[in-house]
């Protein structure tokens, strides 16, 4: 009985709490939080190059070695929890994570939810198809009337939606880039756009993609990958693009671009 | 004094009265049988005296032992359990526990009464057991069922069921046995079988109440014989003055309807 | 990436899957009991407190309770939220118990007066005739109903990975995402299909034990 008592209480306060949500900072947060407790948790999911599990389960990849460099900068042991992609926000709200650094995109509409890091990586998102298709589709003018899977709120959203000739498309907004390719490989969408690192990483030969191809001659509108923490962590952020800028000083940076093919769109020098 | 005593027991079911003040008494060893048409309100004086239901007003003794007073505060569960033991009750639908066998049927109150929570050493629990296993194989025996103990009660007929039933209530050694109508849910060629079990307990001095629509064996088993009509009691006597000389005129419509029957 | 590396890692999520499974029905059979007896309480206010509890969780998607139960605390008040499995294990737990609680009401509701009566007549206490009794009898007509919900369980536990908990189904997305390989999402199938075979097998033992008297 107690513990149903208990429960419909936080049920109800929860409820209540929903409608008077935001507002009110502790004293016990931004760099005193993080530092306090010695981890950064940072935010991933499994993406290759940025962050991946190899032969033998160990995590690594471009962010990964880039968060731990970081984090030995701040004296700080990062901490990666796997997160659902589309509840980001959410997750770094509720502090179940401090930061979200997973090749994110930087979009200014986010801007009032997240703050982001100094850009270190210009990507750009591609359109694919099938290869079989390859040909039919040259520029934009030739896309009109497909239908093109993306991932919801990305920035290939945005290059979409912010397209005249491709505003008349059939939309279909995917929870993540993975089903947007999904989509393309079943055939229930004609266009997939996903960003460049992710296509690279992706299609070709020895993937279940390999029949998917990128369309070179499209360009939609580049992009940079940032690292997003919560809005009023401005002591925290501050000391991470410190951190970044040493690390892209002392080239340690460019030499992990290399390492995991990133070099054509590593942003810092 | 009589063994049983009943006094201005009122009832009624919201604003419906059922019993409108019932007085009676009986001795011991007596049988007595109660008939009425439907709704006279019999099956609920049987209940009444198995609380079952809660008269709003009246006593019931036995031996005298106050079981209730309408005057007294309500009874807590512990003692409504203690003064119901006085009565034994078999259902006009038998009501026996389905997942148990018949011998569980029987054995299973006795059981929890001598064993729950009192402190008995594995050894003592066992003894006990096995006496009340005893005993009431011996009443399976009684009521001819012996090579049916270890069966199921939806294995058995409709008048083998009432008659586990009758062993079951007579396990707990009630000081007043009651039936309620325990034939009215058997074919008519079971109902012999019941009304022998129930001669038979006669012999023995068995105490009872039946509440029946078989004139015939209230005339030729019961000592008194109460006619029950519109909740009170219309007619008692000796089933030679009831049936014999009836002085109601409600009384006589009914005998006469129930021998067309 | 092979068949048997794939299984592998697959077995891992599986792992998370059966743990979710079991927990929460080894929690929310006794905990659905105690529910159903509020729900069926006398006392007004605790019947009516029950019920709107059981409406609520009934009557809004798991998927909501496991994002509520993780991210809320964070979110509205500041507080630490709770460990993933912690959270998905509290909401399965309060959602199947509701679910069960109104099934065993079911039950218990269609057991006749007249069972509850004997066992009066005998002089049983209310817990003697509920527990050594009815509560049988009510097992073995809940038994169909429950096996259902049972089932529903294996797969619902798939909705664990909104909160990123590596159940089986994200355990397969992370070997597609990682992997650029498609086919173990569908292979997982075959692990949910095994699961609910054996416990078909295993539902259909106990009704059939328990069908040694008919009523």
């Amino acid at each position: 009985m107690k513990k149903k008592i208990i429960s419909l209480l936080m049920c109800a306060a929860m409820a209540m709490g929903l409608c008077s949500c935001g507002g009110g900072s502790d004293s016990d947060s931004d760099w005193d939080y993080i530092s306090g407790k010695g981890t950064l948790v940072v935010g991933i999911t499994y993406y290759e190059p940025m962050n991946y599990l190899d032969e033998n389960g160990e995590l690594t990849g471009f962010e990964t070695e880039f968060t731990k460099a970081v984090c030995e900068k701040l004296g700080v042991t990062p901490e990666f929890q796997v997160i659902e992609w589309s509840k980001k926000e959410m997750e770094l709200q509720s502090r179940t994570i401090d930061a979200i650094w997973n090749g994110m995109t930087v979009i200014e509409e986010k801007r009032d939810q997240l703050a982001f890091s100094t850009r270190y990586i210009k990507n750009k998102q591609v359109v694919i198809t099938k290869a079989e298709n390859a040909d039919k589709y040259t520029d934009t003018a030739s896309m009109a009337g497909t239908s093109i899977a993306f991932e919801g709120g990305s920035a290939g959203e945005t290059a979409i939606t912010s397209d005249d000739t491709l505003k008349d498309c059939k939309l279909i907004n995917c929870e993540a880039q993975k089903d947007a390719l999904m989509e393309v490989k079943a055939g229930t969408a004609d266009l997939g756009v996903i960003d460049y690192v992710m296509a690279l990483a992706s299609v070709g030969e020895g993937t279940d993609y390999s029949d998917i191809k990128i369309i070179e001659s499209v360009e939609l509108t580049p992009e940079e990958y940032a690292i997003g923490i919560r809005l009023e962590d401005t002591e925290t952020l501050a000391k991470i693009n410190g951190a970044i800028d040493e690390l892209a000083k002392d080239g340690t940076l460019k030499v992990l671009a290399e390492k995991y093919g990133l070099s054509d769109v590593y942003a810092l020098g | 004094m009589a063994f049983l005593e009943v006094k201005g027991v009122y009832k009624s079911f919201g604003k419906t009265p059922v019993l409108k003040g019932i007085d009676f008494t009986m001795d011991k060893g007596e049988v007595l049988a109660i008939i009425g048409s439907s709704g006279s309100g019999k099956t609920t004086l049987l209940r009444c005296l198995n609380f079952l239901e809660t008269p709003d007003k009246g006593q019931i003794s036995v031996n005298g032992d106050k079981l209730f007073d309408s005057e007294e505060p309500p009874y807590s569960d512990r003692e409504k359990r203690e003064k119901r033991l006085h009565f034994g009750l078999v259902f006009q639908s038998f009501n026996l526990f389905p997942q148990k066998s018949v011998l569980k049927n029987v054995s299973l109150a006795p059981g929890l009464h001598e064993t729950s929570g009192k402190k008995l050493t594995k050894q003592e629990k066992k003894e006990i057991l096995k006496r009340i296993d005893d005993n009431s194989r011996r009443l399976i025996d009684m009521v001819g069922l012996s090579e049916k103990a270890d069966s199921y009660p939806c294995q058995l007929s409709g008048g083998q069921q009432q008659r586990v039933a009758i062993a079951r209530a007579l396990a707990l050694n009630p000081d007043i046995l009651c039936f309620d109508e325990p034939t009215s849910a058997l074919d008519p060629e079971l109902t012999g079988e019941v009304l022998k079990v129930i001669r038979e307990l006669k012999t023995s001095d068995r105490t009872m109440i039946v509440v029946t629509h078989e004139m015939n064996f209230a005339r030729g088993v019961a000592d008194k014989v109460i006619f029950m009509a519109d909740g009170i009691i219309e007619e008692y006597g000796t089933p030679d003055e009831v049936f014999g000389a009836p002085k109601s005129e409600k009384t006589k419509s009914f005998l006469e309807k129930s021998l067309e029957r | 990436m092979g068949f048997w590396e794939v299984t592998k890692q697959l077995a891992d999520g599986f792992g998370v899957t059966l743990i979710i499974f079991g927990i929460t029905l080894l929690c929310s059979l006794p905990l659905g009991l105690v529910i159903t007896f509020g729900s069926m309480s006398k006392f007004p206010p605790i019947k009516w407190l029950t019920k709107t509890f059981v409406w609520i969780i009934r009557g809004t998607p798991l998927m909501l309770q496991i994002i509520l139960i993780f991210y809320g605390p964070g979110l509205l008040f500041k507080m630490n939220s709770l460990p993933r499995m912690t959270a998905v294990l509290i909401a399965f737990v309060i959602n199947y118990s509701c679910y069960f609680s109104e099934i065993y009401r079911g039950g218990i509701e269609s057991i006749s007066k007249g069972q509850y009566e004997a066992g009066q007549v005998l002089g049983m206490t209310k817990s003697q005739i509920f527990f050594k009794i009815v509560l049988f009898q009510v097992v073995k007509r809940i038994v169909p109903p429950m096996g259902n919900e049972i089932i529903t369980l294996v797969k619902d536990t798939s909705l664990a990975r909104v909160i990123a908990v590596a159940e089986l189904v994200k355990a397969a997305e992370n070997i597609v995402s990682m992997r650029s390989i498609i086919w173990p999402l569908f292979y997982i199938g075959a692990f949910y299909l095994a699961f609910s075979a054996l416990l078909t097998v295993l539902l259909n033992l106990a009704e059939k034990k328990m069908n040694y008297y008919s009523g």
